[in-house]
């Protein structure tokens, strides 16, 4: 290392002593949902529940884990992330990479009009219409096409690419190479990082999603698990139509959120640490040209 | 991705505008539906048990309970079409944003036929836009409704929710009498070793918390739950208060309160009546008998006071008595809480009347246009508002999920199936498994139907209340869409003003002696034009419908 001064060493310490207290407090509520939901309605009720379980308690895990509409809605979810990202992947990549090539005639006008729906938006009604009118409603289209392009997404990836020799192209092209090919064989394996950090940008917002679901599906059994987890907390905190008497109801009601968050988030969280050493190297890759 | 923002519910406002002036035009006057009549019965009337003559399907908005999920194949479903030549075309939606989908749908014009769970002033937002239908132009079609309304003399609240044009778009569930379910529950074993007797009179209560705090004097003998903002805290102990007092205050809160003797309403906030509730209030506090957290604290803090025999008062309704509070003082020996018959105030053993009109049904003006559209009505007249109609609804089918009737009192349900607090433990859930009971479709009806429900001691407790008079009802005022855009703007920031100086004049942060500089300010925050406004329309209503 060149210069590593003392006020440099001092900065690393307290750095590393600020970024574990951000971790520390970032954790906490996770760990605190999980530790809540393995335990018993009299510890949780009373907010002895911090870090670890207390009262031991798997009521409420199997009562969610029996309910067929909750795995219906799951495997919803599972199909609308898997389907939506890939069209997602497919539509942001084709857009970005056309957009990227400067010489590109119309490039201006096919950038703004991306970047016009960055900040208009026909609204919540015509949105409402429009999918309704084209047919799209109760079905997986409705989810997947309306957001398949994320602005923000695209911008990432045009820099990206902008930032890609040109030579590369080229030396592809006096092989022979059509622009299918240059696409396919040159750039989109060099392009692995970025394509990890959409991937995973794509698949935890549509995982997270409920809105369009909750929007445009009219039957139980296509929404998502989300909406599912949204209904669940709005009527454990309403509590209006509580009617709970029995233990285990009360138990229920008292970890089934906890319970529900967990399992939802499970598996999105999963996908992590797998893309996560693209992560940083993908949206930093974009951002400085030199 | 899409999120729901402002911008959106904005746009949302905006498209409903535009499509409330579109909708301007087809306006007509014409209420004829001769030609409507496929499937409808003649001469329906009222203890008619409807049937279709012919299969016939309306299309309904159906909220999703998180507590008894929709299921389609819910016996409820099955024996509806059996009696009733009816089939249900569901669209299920969560009820955690029932609302909004339902504001989408309207404003779109993709609405089912029937919008069940609508609260009055929701269906407001939606007169403009032409979709929903003035029902009161069809009520004619419903036997049953006009019967209840006149046998239980519900036409002035009906009245309430008129809008300018003289006509209601909602059809509510009617209650035969007020039901008065929240009140305060007070540890009796306590009161008994003390020696003390029910309080009749709030002035009777402070009494007895006064004789507690001379036992206990190191703890407050009541400290209360449901302080949710945006209310002032104490939303409850604010709420029963009010009524008390004959103003409008916590849950119970209104804006405008109706000044019978004067005949103008009046802004409930800067009532004198308000000023003796908060006086009331504060002395508690300054003399130790409230606790002052009372009004800040989560509800978990509140009963966990009352648990460990840290207070002996708090809010409760027959659920919460017997699911919470009850539970929760078990392990304190000998501990016993019931609740407490509802102090009288200086309004007198008296109840307020606009709380007998629950939810009720928006019907989409679409449905005009079916040929069912009678058949439709005399459905919803059977289902929603007949005797049978609501006691299928709620307890299902008798031999099978019930036995006995409801008015000689012989009404037992059916010992293999539970419902809140009968049979616990039974195997099989009345809402959840049969589909009875549900929101959507089982509210309102006779206090006979209402009291089926209720244990012993609760039925004591509603006994008691329903000697209580109720009061008459506030008459119509309905505001222009400009008149409401101008009250809204200057609605919140009294509000606010009403709510944080609530507060201040109950601690005693400040004194009351300040109150008529409080007053001020409320006019200076333009109080006297919004009760203007609400006057001037409550005349121009009087003129032009009578």
């Amino acid at each position: 290392m060149v210069g590593e001064t003392r006020g440099y060493r001092v900065f690393q310490v307290v750095n590393g002593v600020v970024l574990t207290v951000v971790v520390l407090v970032t954790l906490f509520p996770f760990v605190n949902i999980v530790a809540r939901s393995f335990s018993g309605e009299q510890e949780i009720r009373s907010g002895q529940v911090s870090i670890w379980p207390k009262g031991f308690n798997l009521t409420t895990y199997d009562k969610v884990m029996s309910d067929a509409m909750f795995w219906t809605n799951y495997r919803n979810t599972v199909v609308y992330t898997v389907v939506a990202t890939v069209i997602a992947l497919v539509l942001t990549t084709c857009y970005a990479y056309v957009l990227s090539k400067r010489n590109l005639k119309g490039r201006g006008l096919l950038v703004g009009i991306a970047v016009f729906t960055m900040f208009f938006n026909g609204g919540l009604i015509p949105n409402y219409v429009l999918v309704s009118s084209l047919g799209l409603r109760n079905t997986l289209w409705a989810i997947v096409l309306p957001n398949a392009i994320s602005v923000f997404n695209l911008l990432v990836m045009k820099a990206f690419f902008e930032s890609l020799p040109t030579e590369l192209e080229e030396a592809a092209a006096v092989d022979g190479t059509g622009t299918y090919g240059t696409l396919l064989r040159i750039v989109l394996p060099l392009s692995k990082a970025v394509l990890a950090t959409m991937l995973l940008f794509y698949a935890v917002s549509f995982w997270n999603s409920w809105f369009a679901g909750f929007l445009y599906m009219d039957r139980q059994e296509l929404f998502p698990v989300t909406v599912y987890l949204r209904n669940l907390i709005a009527g454990a905190t309403s509590g209006t139509d509580n009617t709970a008497t029995s233990e285990a109801a009360l138990q229920i009601a008292a970890s089934i959120q906890a319970v529900t968050i967990v399992l939802i988030m499970t598996p999105i969280m999963l996908v992590y640490p797998f893309i996560q050493r693209y992560f940083v190297s993908g949206v930093m890759l974009g951002a400085v040209k030199g | 991705m899409f999120q729901l923002t402002r911008r959106h519910l904005l746009t949302a406002a905006g498209a409903a505008a535009v499509a409330g002036l579109a909708g301007c035009s087809d306006d007509g006057g014409d209420t004829s539906t001769d030609d409507k009549r496929a499937g409808a019965m003649d001469g329906f009337k009222v203890g008619d048990q409807f049937k279709a003559t012919e299969p016939v399907s309306f299309s309904i908005m159906m909220l999703s309970n998180q507590a008894y999920p929709y299921k389609a194949d819910w016996p409820f479903f099955k024996e509806l079409t059996a009696r009733t030549n009816v089939t249900l075309e569901s669209t299920a939606v969560p009820g955690s944003d029932y609302n909004q989908k339902r504001s989408v749908v309207v404003s779109a014009g993709d609405a089912p036929m029937i919008i069940p769970k609508t609260y009055h002033p929701d269906e407001e937002a939606f007169i403009a836009g032409g979709a929903i239908l003035p029902v009161s132009d069809y009520v004619d079609l419903m036997p049953h409704f006009t019967e209840k309304v006149a046998r239980w003399n519900l036409q002035p609240n009906l009245d309430g929710f008129k809008a300018q044009d003289g006509k209601y778009y909602l059809l509510p569930g009617l209650h035969e009498n007020v039901w008065q379910d929240y009140t305060l529950g007070v540890r009796t074993d306590v009161m008994e070793k003390l020696g003390l007797t029910a309080p009749q009179t709030w002035d009777d209560l402070t009494g007895v918390l006064r004789e507690m705090k001379k036992a206990h004097p190191d703890l407050y003998p009541l400290s209360d739950r449901w302080s949710t903002p945006p209310q002032p805290g104490a939303n409850n102990l604010f709420g029963l208060l009010s009524t008390a007092y004959g103003t409008r205050a916590g849950w119970a809160w209104n804006p405008m309160e109706w000044d019978a003797t004067a005949g103008k309403f009046v802004y409930s906030g800067a009532m004198d009546q308000y000023r003796q509730m908060l006086q009331y209030v504060n002395t508690l506090v300054k003399e130790g008998l409230l606790d002052p957290e009372s009004f800040t604290q989560t509800d978990d803090i509140a009963r966990q006071k009352f648990a460990n025999g840290k207070s002996f008062m708090i809010s409760v309704n027959a659920q919460t008595l017997v699911n919470e509070a009850r539970k929760d003082i078990a392990k304190l020996p000998g501990a016993k809480v019931a609740k407490l018959i509802l102090p009288v105030g200086p309004a007198g053993a008296t109840l307020p009347g606009h709380n007998r009109l629950e939810n009720g049904l928006m019907i989409s003006k679409k449905a005009l246009e079916s040929k069912n559209f009678v058949a439709m009505m005399q459905f919803i007249d059977w289902l929603w508002y007949s005797d049978a109609g609501l006691m299928f609804s709620k307890w299902g089918i008798e031999g099978q999920t019930y036995t006995g009737k409801v008015d000689d009192g012989s009404f037992k349900l059916d010992p293999g199936i539970k419902w809140g607090g009968i049979n616990p433990g039974a195997p099989k859930d009345l809402q959840v498994d049969y589909g009875f009971s549900n929101g959507v479709f089982a509210y309102g009806g006779s206090t006979n139907m209402l009291n089926s429900q209720f244990s012993e001691e609760e039925k004591a407790f509603q006994a008691e209340m329903n000697k209580r008079q109720i009061r008459p009802v506030a008459p119509p005022a309905p505001l222009t869409i400009e008149e409401r855009e101008q009250v809204t703007l200057w609605d919140s920031a009294l509000k606010d003003h009403v709510f944080q100086n609530t507060l201040k004049f109950a601690l005693g942060q400040r004194p009351l002696a300040e109150w008529d500089a409080y007053v001020k300010e409320l006019e200076g925050k333009n109080s006297t034009k919004y009760v203007d406004i609400v006057n001037k329309a409550y005349e121009r209503y009087k003129k032009e419908h009578g």
